[in-house]
């Protein structure tokens, strides 16, 4: 009697309207299906083959990671895509944290226009932005040449995208102003919700900005540093339009990055079976990197 | 809260998952590329052959046909493809044509899903080194060999037949035009410079010493960006190609096209020159179409990736004098050509392939008809057609090249894998990396892929 008080609806009406639940999310199901699950699982089984375009394909076992594991163009890349990581990921999180924090008190219009000018190369289409990089980093006519000549820094135009000492620096500069925008965004909501009766009564008690900061905001912001961090991770993992529309992976495969060469790969030679080999092995990698942020995350 | 911890982790995976997977054509449709192969086997060319004998038989009658045409100059536009089309209906009108156009960026990815899928085109017009190197190599091509009549043999040039066919001798083209690529430069620099002595502008040819002479005297004039080796990708590489064959008489192939001879003394020599000489730069932050962007914007004093098309397109840009040349050699110039034609896809259906020799036969063959295709290109005939482009000054200029068409040896095997090692093999040495070591390296990849 006690339990019908409590719950009200029949069970009939429970099971109409979990029915009419799944009804409802079975398009997205499908879709899901189709298009995200039947490609992943996909993936992984070609990888055990030797699958090209116009023949049969040709099961290998596991010898497409065996030679994955021997290329030293792949192996390159590796190393390419950690750097990127390791380099981006840090900058990116402490910038825009540090962005947010300065910007996410103003008040009206300056609040909502630097929120802007932050987020513009999020918003412009990557082709756009590449193409404006592209022309400043210019060995003959661009920009940063240019003053650098001009006012004595440089002796002399550097080849920025076709040294291999700068191209994968440039690649990385460009990566952080397209990388930075939605962070920005994320940390102003973030800190605009923190408590303000805990920081006030902190600052009454003698904290200093830093305290307060450091024992009340970042706690309460921590979970948006989590999507954060592992957002760019993912992000700076899957690198690939600008290479591809920049540098080619070059000069010397300096700029190869393991999301440009399966693309090579799998487009340019038509190897999908070692390209999706490819493929399952980054998905581990990000998938373990994921797991170590969310552990240390609820450690913290 | 370890079920949101796993379903983020799962949703990581699948964003990079999904992306990798796109890409994969191969595992599921394998049956139905392998049906395409099986039909369009070699072993089923004879029986192609004896049966396109019956091009105008009634078999073609009523037949519906698909062209799907690379951007080979004006045959890329509707407009005069469709009056190129309405002129075989005119003749034809039993026989429907379907046009589709392709471009060079994904032309390829649209073919190979076509084949793919079953649904490849009829008729395609594009080059050797797809229609027979890997298209025709893979059986999925039919035999032209009945359009190969004696006539045709006698009147198309030898250096374009042996591109048409095979190692085996199999007809997987039927050519429609060609040209050479040429070199450029900036005449009003060189004569500025004082370095049009060295060149012998009557034919638009100079000697390997002349050509060093030029680029230091331009150099020596405060032009220190004379030419470039671009090697950012693939675009354009035929002029890399053939700027370091004809220097010292190296191949890139050998003449039997079965391997890749690019580690020669000859090329590591050139590869050499062009890295010690002042004003040539390997440019790794470039492609073709930036080289010649530069060159047309006066950066550049000569471009090595260039033929008619680009001076003709590019005129609006260019506010100097251009002056086409031949790479520089010690002898006669072998210059890179393109050779470009029609294949016909083995679909399996004897009256589409009838309809499509006969379609063939009219474009390229009928008397009136072949000159306005071969306009349509803007190259020039693969035979004597006469002077097609009378009035013409700069077709008239450029034609002289035409002659020093070299070795077409795109054919070779393992070709998509040698183009990049190609441009690979440029931006090591353009690093510093040891000439012979870089040559060497890039023999050993393409040779592999061509196995």
């Amino acid at each position: 009697m006690a339990a019908e008080k409590k719950n009200p609806m029949s069970k009939a009406l429970v099971r109409r309207e979990t029915m009419a639940g799944y009804a409802f999310m079975l398009p997205s199901l499908v879709f899901f299906l189709g298009f995200v699950i039947y490609p992943m699982v996909q993936c992984v089984f070609t990888s055990f083959f030797d699958a090209t375009m116009n023949r049969e394909d040709i099961f290998i076992g596991l010898a497409n990671y065996k030679e994955l594991f021997q290329d030293t163009v792949f192996l390159g890349a590796l190393r390419n895509t950690a750097v990127i990581v390791i380099v981006s990921v840090p900058v990116v999180c402490i910038f825009s944290l540090w962005v947010s924090s300065v910007i996410y008190d103003i008040k009206g219009a300056a609040c909502s226009a630097f929120r802007c000018i932050f987020y513009l190369p999020v918003v412009t289409g990557s082709v756009a932005v590449t193409v404006v990089w592209k022309w400043m980093f210019n060995n003959y006519y661009g920009i940063f040449n240019y003053v650098g000549t001009s006012t004595g820094l440089l002796k002399q135009n550097i080849n920025w995208l076709g040294d291999e000492r700068y191209a994968l620096g440039c690649i990385i500069l460009i990566l952080l102003t397209t990388s930075v925008g939605q962070p920005i965004v994320l940390y102003v909501s973030a800190l605009n919700n923190v408590d303000q009766s805990l920081v006030e009564a902190a600052e009454v008690d003698g904290a200093t900005k830093f305290q307060c900061f450091w024992k009340i905001k970042w706690p309460q912001i921590m979970p948006t540093t989590l999507y954060i961090l592992v957002i760019t991770t993912i992000n700076s993992f899957q690198c690939f339009a600008l290479i591809q529309l920049l540098t080619s992976g070059g000069p010397n495969h300096s700029t190869d990055t393991i999301m440009y060469y399966i693309y090579y790969n799998a487009f340019k030679l038509y190897r999908y079976g070692y390209g999706n080999a490819m493929g399952v092995v980054l998905a581990i990698i990000i998938a373990i990197l994921s797991a170590i942020q969310f552990k240390m995350a609820e450690r913290d | 809260m370890k079920k949101r911890k796993l379903m983020a982790m799962a949703l990581s995976c699948l964003m990079v998952l999904a992306a990798a997977g796109c890409g994969n054509g191969g595992g599921g449709n394998a049956a139905s590329g392998s049906a395409a192969g099986d039909s369009g086997s070699s072993a089923a060319a004879p029986s192609q052959s004896s049966s396109a004998a019956q091009a105008e038989t009634p078999t073609a009658e009523g037949a519906e046909i698909t062209l799907w045409t690379y951007p080979i100059g004006k045959w890329g536009d509707a407009d005069t493809v469709n009056g190129l089309v309405a002129n075989f209906n005119a003749v034809h009108p039993e026989i429907k044509v379907t046009v589709e156009y392709l471009d060079y960026s994904n032309g390829d990815d649209q073919i190979n899903t076509a084949i793919e899928g079953n649904q490849a085109p009829d008729i395609v017009l594009e080059g050797p080194e797809r229609l027979v190197a890997n298209w025709g190599a893979k059986g999925l091509m039919v035999d032209l060999a009945d359009l190969w009549t004696a006539e045709a043999k006698s009147a198309i040039y030898a250096s374009v037949e042996s591109a048409c066919k095979s190692n085996d001798g199999v007809y997987y083209e039927y050519p429609l035009c060609m040209t050479a690529h040429t070199m450029a430069i900036n005449k009003d620099i060189f004569e500025a410079a004082g370095a049009m002595q060295y060149i012998d502008e009557a034919n638009g040819t100079w000697t390997t010493d002349d050509f060093i002479k030029a680029v230091q005297a331009v150099y020596d004039s405060g032009q220190a960006n004379v030419g470039a080796v671009y090697c950012n990708g693939q675009g354009g590489d035929q002029g890399t190609r053939a700027l370091v064959n004809n220097l010292y008489g190296g191949t890139f192939t050998n003449p039997e096209h079965t391997e890749y001879t690019a580690n020669s003394e000859e090329n590591i020599k050139a590869l050499q020159l062009l890295y010690d000489m002042d004003g040539i730069n390997y440019d790794a932050s470039i492609v073709g179409g930036d080289e010649i962007n530069m060159f047309c914007n006066g950066t550049l004093a000569m471009a090595f990736c260039w033929n008619v098309a680009q001076e003709k397109n590019n005129q609006d840009k260019i506010s100097f004098d251009v002056l086409p040349m031949a790479f520089p050699s010690n002898g006669d110039p072998k210059l890179c050509g393109g050779i470009w034609g029609f294949g016909i896809f083995n679909n399996g259906d004897e009256a589409k392939i009838a309809a499509a020799k006969t379609f063939i036969d009219f474009m390229a063959n009928d008397e009136k008809q072949a000159v306005e295709s071969v306009r349509a290109s803007s190259y020039w005939p693969v035979k004597d057609l006469g002077n097609i482009y009378e009035g013409d000054e700069l077709m008239t200029e450029y034609s002289k090249f035409v002659p020093y068409m070299g070795d077409y040896y795109q054919v070779v095997g393992g070709w998509a894998e040698a183009r990049t090692a190609w441009w690979n093999m440029l931006q090591q040495v353009g690093s510093g990396v040891d000439v012979k070591t870089a040559v060497e390296e890039f023999v050993a990849t393409s040779n592999a892929a061509a196995q």
